[in-house]
């Protein structure tokens, strides 16, 4: 497999992991009140890490 | 031999775009609102501070990044979510820009040229009048929206330049991802979807065949509404804003009421803006005068395309009091003509991205002004006394159309100075007819004024006065948007008197309001932050709820009661003959239900103000007897209101409490904020400032009365100031003024359903 396309899946499965870690998170917070980290981390996963990983898979 | 033309460069200017966005946005800061504004705005700032749900659909996206933008550590809360307002233009302006220099890039091979192009393109978009008033103060959601629009047409560009490359599907899949994104932040985010079909319809239609590509757009556009969930979630908490109530939740969140058939059925209902009760599409709105609506698209849709070009001629020269119509008409005209210029040119040099752009300008343009299906706007044909209009401008919602045209108008004044710079000579003479591009300017100079929010500080000192002239533990029934969401945002976001309670009558109407009015906390009254008015004296807090009804006795209050008979209300010392005539549906309706429920409920208990901006709606419930002016509400009395030396009864106003309304108007600060700002934000809500002329009036007639005429004249013309200040001296001037309008415009559902006239 070329170096390239491996790091390319590297970078998509963290990318993929990253957002749902943020998903989780935020709908977790969120969940129990919070109004600080769960925006923060829902905002994150939704406009940054979810596009990074459609874009990179 | 000529010397061979370069070869077409597609590399975009990233840093070019991203200079340009970054101009726009010290634009946009320049010009922003430091606080609140009317209409819209406050509900919205307040729903991301307390990251609660505003007005159907709930645009949960928009309130996850407002709740953001409000925790940068930058001026005030309102101000950071006005900041994500200009941040989004500016973003949208800086890909404009890129997809400009795309389009002349296929066309004008001279690289400084190409910029040059783009930065009018963004340049235009970013001035033109609708963009840029929205973009200096968070009023909607529509900025966000635009910031979408831009980025998904960037990526289409992208994806039509090599559709068959490598990561045509990963942009595909992004693509369908972002559409359903933005419409978690408003449903137009989905308007962008027809272009992007025809573009890859027209480009490579075999596309659409590729079943596995189009089950992951499908999947993606699915995980782009997945915000949604946001809305039961947060709702279980009870936030302060909490529309439509999208839980079943009483108690805060629980899985078993949240996965609940009851919960996913407020979801729906609030997604998709049930409340509202949208016509059908076949019922047109915008109907002849005298024509109650519905009528035909023949009728309607010639007045709806008038007001989309009444609109457009507003982009490029704002004059809000009409000195110079004709100029501009002229510049409209001449950006029509631009526009469509740009859009001939597009077609011919770039084929390609033309198939998205010209469906995009097409869905946002014509099909948008189909849908909306609007009546007459505010300020149209106001020669027409009797045609049904809408409450306030609806600009907005061309926003994106007008925003999209300038890029086209960009591109047409490109042609002018490309056929200029022919003309010049050969090579042709770029440098030396640059000047023309300066007609791009004429936006940014004509809307500066009307455009610029920057030192607008009336919103919220109308939400202080207001609230200050209710005593401490009072509730203040308000009628509509003005004279409800300032209140919200002045008591949620900055913690002013939240010991009144403001309850609204057309949102009374709905089934959740009341619940969410019952489950507030009473708040303790802050003496040292209250007016002086109220200092020296014991105010002793309620202990009791709002409203004495259980939570099923609240459910079962009807929409409305089917009686036009007098009805007789009495409680304590009142006797109130209730006419339903007077009322505005000629029936009452469960809002009307509820305020005389609390009333009876808190005789002795909390004072029941009703805001003047509700014309009339005192009388209306058969309490005119009982009521007395403070300032800018009127307050019922437990027991007939009598003359005295200091209630006095002014003709056409009733009685009126002299020295308390001389305490609050000499406390007030919008008065001082419109005469500094020197104009009004819209004739619509000029109620607002034309009701403290009214109050200074009242008050300095009754003051004239008690002999003290230094006084007196000092007040009326501090009131007349504000009405000059607020271009509405016609309305108190001249031989026949006409009347005030009422203040308090309405997009409030009237979430009922009444029974047919007898």
């Amino acid at each position: 497999m070329p170096r390239s396309t491996s790091g390319a899946r590297r970078r998509a499965r963290l990318a993929s992991a990253a957002a749902v870690i943020a998903l989780v998170l935020g709908y977790g917070d969120l969940a129990h009140g919070g109004v600080v980290v769960a925006p923060l981390a829902l905002v994150i996963g939704y406009v940054v890490l979810l596009p990074a990983a459609l874009l990179s898979h | 031999m000529p010397p061979a033309a370069p070869p077409i460069d597609l590399r975009p200017s990233y840093r070019a775009a991203t200079a340009t966005a970054l101009g726009v946005l010290a634009l946009y800061v320049v010009t922003l609102a430091p606080t609140t504004a009317m209409w819209d705005a406050s509900e919205y700032i307040t729903a991301a501070y307390v990251l609660g749900i505003p007005h159907p659909p709930g645009n949960p996206l928009f309130v996850l990044l407002g709740r953001v933008a409000s925790l940068l550590p930058v001026g005030g809360i309102a101000y950071r979510v006005n900041l994500l307002a200009a941040v989004c233009s500016a973003l949208a302006a800086g890909v404009w820009f890129l997809v400009a220099e795309r389009v002349l890039a296929q066309w004008i091979r001279v690289r400084w040229v190409q910029i040059a192009g783009a930065v009018l393109a963004a340049v235009l978009s970013a001035t033109a009048f609708t963009v840029w008033n929205q973009s200096v103060v968070n009023e909607k959601v529509y900025t966000v929206s635009l910031a979408f629009f831009a980025v998904v047409s960037w990526l289409t560009v992208l994806w039509c330049d090599d559709p068959d490359g490598r990561r045509a599907d990963r942009l595909l899949v992004l693509i369908a991802y972002l559409i359903g994104l933005g419409y978690t932040n408003h449903p137009a985010g989905f308007l962008v979807g027809p272009a992007v079909a025809a573009a890859v319809l027209v480009r490579r239609p075999r596309t659409l065949l590729r079943w596995r590509l189009i089950a992951a757009a499908v999947l993606a556009l699915g995980l782009g509404l997945t915000p949604f969930a946001f809305e039961p979630i947060r709702a279980a908490h009870h936030p302060a804003l909490n529309e439509g109530e999208p839980t079943a939740c009483a108690d805060g969140f629980a899985l078993g009421c949240t996965l609940s058939d009851t919960t996913l059925h407020r979801l729906m209902d609030n997604v998709n803006r049930v409340q509202y009760g949208k016509p059908s599409l076949a019922e047109r709105q915008a109907c002849d005068p005298g024509n109650e609506p519905p009528c035909s698209f023949v009728e309607a849709f010639p007045a709806q395309l008038g007001m989309w070009w009444l609109y457009f001629k507003w982009q490029w020269f704002r004059d809000p009091h009409g000195a110079q119509p004709w100029l501009q008409t002229a510049l409209a005209v001449l950006f029509l003509g631009l526009g469509i210029a740009g859009g001939v040119e597009h077609y011919r040099r770039d084929r390609a991205s033309f198939w998205f752009f010209g469906p995009l300008v097409f869905t946002v343009t014509l099909a948008l002004v189909y849908y909306m299906n609007f009546k007459y706007g505010a300020s149209q044909a106001p020669e027409l006394a009797d045609v049904p209009r809408e409450v306030r401008d609806r600009d907005y919602f061309y926003l994106w159309s007008y925003s999209a045209w300038s890029v086209w108008a960009a591109l047409g004044l490109v042609a002018a100075w490309r056929a200029l710079a022919g003309r010049a000579g050969e090579p042709p003479r770029w440098r030396a007819t640059a000047p023309v591009l300066l007609f791009g300017a004429l936006p940014l100079v004509g809307n500066f004024r009307a455009a610029s929010r920057a030192g607008e500080w009336a919103p919220r000192e109308w939400a202080h006065d207001i609230l200050d002239s209710v005593e401490p533990y009072g509730i203040l029934v308000t009628g509509g948007d003005n004279d409800t969401f300032p209140l919200w945002y002045a008591q949620e976001v900055e913690g002013v008197r939240r010991d009144v309670t403001v309850a609204v009558t057309s949102l009374l109407n709905t089934d959740w309001y009341a619940r969410g009015l019952m489950r507030r906390p009473i708040y303790e009254y802050d003496a040292a932050a209250g007016p002086a008015v109220y200092r020296g004296r014991h105010w002793t807090r309620p202990t009791t709820p709002i409203l004495s009804l259980t939570r099923a006795e609240l459910d079962a209050v009807p929409e409305y009661l089917d009686v036009r008979q007098p009805l007789l209300f009495q409680q304590g010392n009142i006797k109130a003959a209730i006419d339903p005539r007077r009322l505005e549906f000629g029936v009452p309706l469960r809002s009307d239900l509820l305020v005389l429920q609390m009333l009876k409920d808190n005789i002795g208990v909390r004072p029941l103000y009703i805001s003047r901006t509700t014309a009339g709606y005192a009388n209306a419930l058969g309490l005119g007897d009982y009521t007395i002016l403070q300032g800018l509400v009127t307050k019922v009395a437990t027991t007939p209101v009598t003359t005295s030396p200091d209630t006095m009864a002014v003709s056409g106003a009733g009685h009126i409490d002299v020295s308390r309304t001389l305490a609050l108007w000499k406390g007030y600060g919008a008065p001082e904020a419109i005469r500094r700002r020197g104009d009004w934000i819209d004739r619509p809500s000029a109620g607002i400032p034309a009701l403290y002329t009214v109050t200074a009036l009242t008050l300095g007639e009754a003051l004239a009365e008690q002999g003290r005429a230094a006084e007196a004249q000092q007040v009326r013309e501090r009131g007349m100031n504000v009405a000059e200040a607020a271009h509405i001296m016609d309305w108190f001037v001249g031989a026949t003024p006409p009347p005030p309008t009422p203040a308090a415009g309405s997009d409030a559902p009237p979430g009922t359903t009444l029974p047919a006239p007898r």
